[in-house]
């Protein structure tokens, strides 16, 4: 690890983001290292999705945000969560059509983006759904198809804001055994925020504590074995948050 | 023009045609339904999805500011396109710059310039009705057909081809920023430049579209086919096509109706586009109910 820490896919040096006068986040330098699966751990409020934000460009910052790209450059994002209007007549394979194809959807989907969509879902585990809509997803479903829309084409940078919140128990297991597949696969570095403490103990290579500035940062073992964390997300806490 | 209208309206004296087409009044409105159908309702489709209902309802009623600004200035009571185009895009651009950088509600903020923009533009039409008869404004506020002319026509047809070009290149970006901007902008969408190119898109189609559906019913055509077509689609394609489908039969469902019982265009437009919606929504309804009982 402390090799790949050399070389790190991600950098962010003294980064600070301010709401009115209002710090969300305060002097927050990080590395994540390339083809590691780094998951960052905090209280609600901490400025763990803004941080996320910060790191995909949608928010100003003060700061620097280094990404040292070696292959496509290509992010892939999956949002902590995303509302769907239920009476919006958008399929599955409409939406992952979207960035697929010039042509606008609304003309129809050719032969390629078809065998494309087919493809990636049948990646996630959803092969028949491609003519389902959105709005009828359960929220496994709906996160599978946010993860097989990130993962094509393939991401050197995958970021994931709490992909197991609000999933059942097979649900989360799948996405667990997705991440670490990919992570097994070394070609996409994944950073990811949660509040599964277990989770993290079995999934993660580096963990960062944050809470609006860098409380701890380091391997799971030493992370997750400070007091300071206890308090700030008891051990046990799992989806849904803090306790 | 004149060769063609008269070979239509030959053709309406042989029986071909309706009866109706020797007018050639009712021609030009019909090719400007023709024209206006795909426009609005392409545009409908992503207002709906967009959640642009009340900003499409504020543009209308700054459209009527406009004519009257237009006609303060001397523009023809006919084609006050200057004060329309000029001050509908200020009110645009005021209100997408406001959205963005404000954080109070959208609605909230859109409530504030339509109030502001009435306000305004009933201030301006007591102005305006010293120098004209109230009526002659009416055909601006609720449409006329009478007072279409060719050169709108052409307006129409060549703002329906920039619209559609434009939209063709950016329609992917524009719905899946609609669906979520954080996804978008990842896919390397810029948030701000859709968010007020679809809104300059939709105004200028607005400002085309009001003498013939007129300034404070525009707003009908722009939410109602994308309402309707949701009861029935299933799919992007299918949301577009009932969309375009249902603003086409809106408009020459009105312009019949506009015709045989005399009255304002854009009334007769709304009355037939809101039957169909209501015709949807029961259609909808029976679908859900045979699924669950099978």
């Amino acid at each position: 690890m402390s090799d790949r820490i050399d070389s790190p896919l991600l950098e962010i040096e003294h980064l600070a983001i301010r709401r009115n006068l209002e710090a969300l986040l305060d002097d927050v330098s990080l590395r994540v290292a390339r083809g590691s699966l780094h998951v960052i751990v905090g209280p609600n409020g901490a400025g763990k999705s803004t941080l996320l934000s910060a790191v995909l460009g949608l928010i100003p910052f003060s700061g620097r945000i280094i990404l040292n790209w070696s292959r496509s450059g290509a992010i892939g994002y999956v949002p902590q969560s995303f509302p769907v209007d239920p009476t919006l007549p958008v399929t599955v394979e409409d939406f992952l059509a979207l960035t697929r194809q010039r042509r606008p959807i609304c003309l129809g989907l050719s032969a390629t983006t078809r065998r494309t969509v087919v493809g990636i879902l049948a990646r996630v585990g959803l092969s028949g759904l491609e003519r389902r809509a959105l709005a009828v997803l359960s929220g496994g479903e709906l996160r599978r198809v946010l993860l097989a829309h990130a993962l094509d084409p393939e991401p050197e940078l995958l970021i994931l804001d709490e992909p197991t919140a609000g999933l059942d128990e097979t649900a989360g297991q799948w996405l667990e055994d997705t991440l670490t597949t990919i992570k097994r696969e070394g070609r996409t570095t994944i950073l990811m925020v949660s509040h599964d403490l277990d989770q993290v103990r079995r999934i993660a290579d580096r963990v960062t504590i944050l809470d609006r500035r860098i409380v701890a940062e380091g391997s799971v073992a030493e992370v997750l074995a400070t007091a300071s964390i206890r308090d700030l997300l008891p051990v046990g806490s799992s989806r849904g948050g803090r306790r | 023009m004149t060769a063609f209208y008269e070979w239509i309206a030959a053709l309406a004296r042989q029986g071909v045609l309706p009866s109706d087409f020797q007018y050639p009044f009712l021609i030009r409105g019909f090719f400007c339904v023709l024209v206006l159908a795909p426009i609005l309702g392409g545009l409908s489709h992503l207002v709906v999805t967009r959640r642009m209902a009340f900003f499409s309802a504020a543009l209308g009623q700054a459209a009527l500011t406009g004519v009257a600004i237009g006609l303060l200035l001397g523009e023809p009571l006919n084609a006050p396109y200057g004060g329309m185009f000029g001050f509908c895009l200020l009110a645009t651009l005021g209100m997408v710059f406001v959205k963005r950088h404000a954080t109070l509600p959208p609605d909230t903020l859109i409530g504030v310039f339509h109030a502001l923009t009435l306000g305004l533009g009933l201030c301006l039409l007591v102005a305006v009705t010293r120098q004209f008869n109230v009526h002659q404004v009416e055909s601006v506020l609720f449409g006329s057909l009478l007072t279409v002319t060719d050169a709108d026509l052409a307006l129409l047809v060549a703002v329906g081809i920039i619209v559609t070009a434009l939209l063709v290149r950016q329609y992917n970006r524009l719905l899946l920023d609609s669906l979520n901007p954080p996804l978008a902008s990842v896919a390397g969408a810029n948030s701000a430049f859709l968010e007020y190119f679809f809104a300059i898109l939709l105004t200028v189609s607005i400002i085309v579209s009001l003498k013939i559906i007129g300034a404070l019913l525009v707003e009908a055509l722009i939410v109602v086919p994308a309402a309707a077509a949701r009861n029935i689609a299933h799919g992007t394609r299918s949301y577009l096509a009932w969309s375009v489908g249902v603003a086409f039969l809106a408009g020459a469902g009105g312009l019949g109706i506009s015709t045989k019982l005399l009255v304002p265009t854009g009334g007769a437009v709304v009355l037939a586009v809101s039957v169909i919606f209501f015709i949807t929504l029961a259609i909808s309804r029976f679908a859900r109910g045979r699924r669950a009982t099978a």
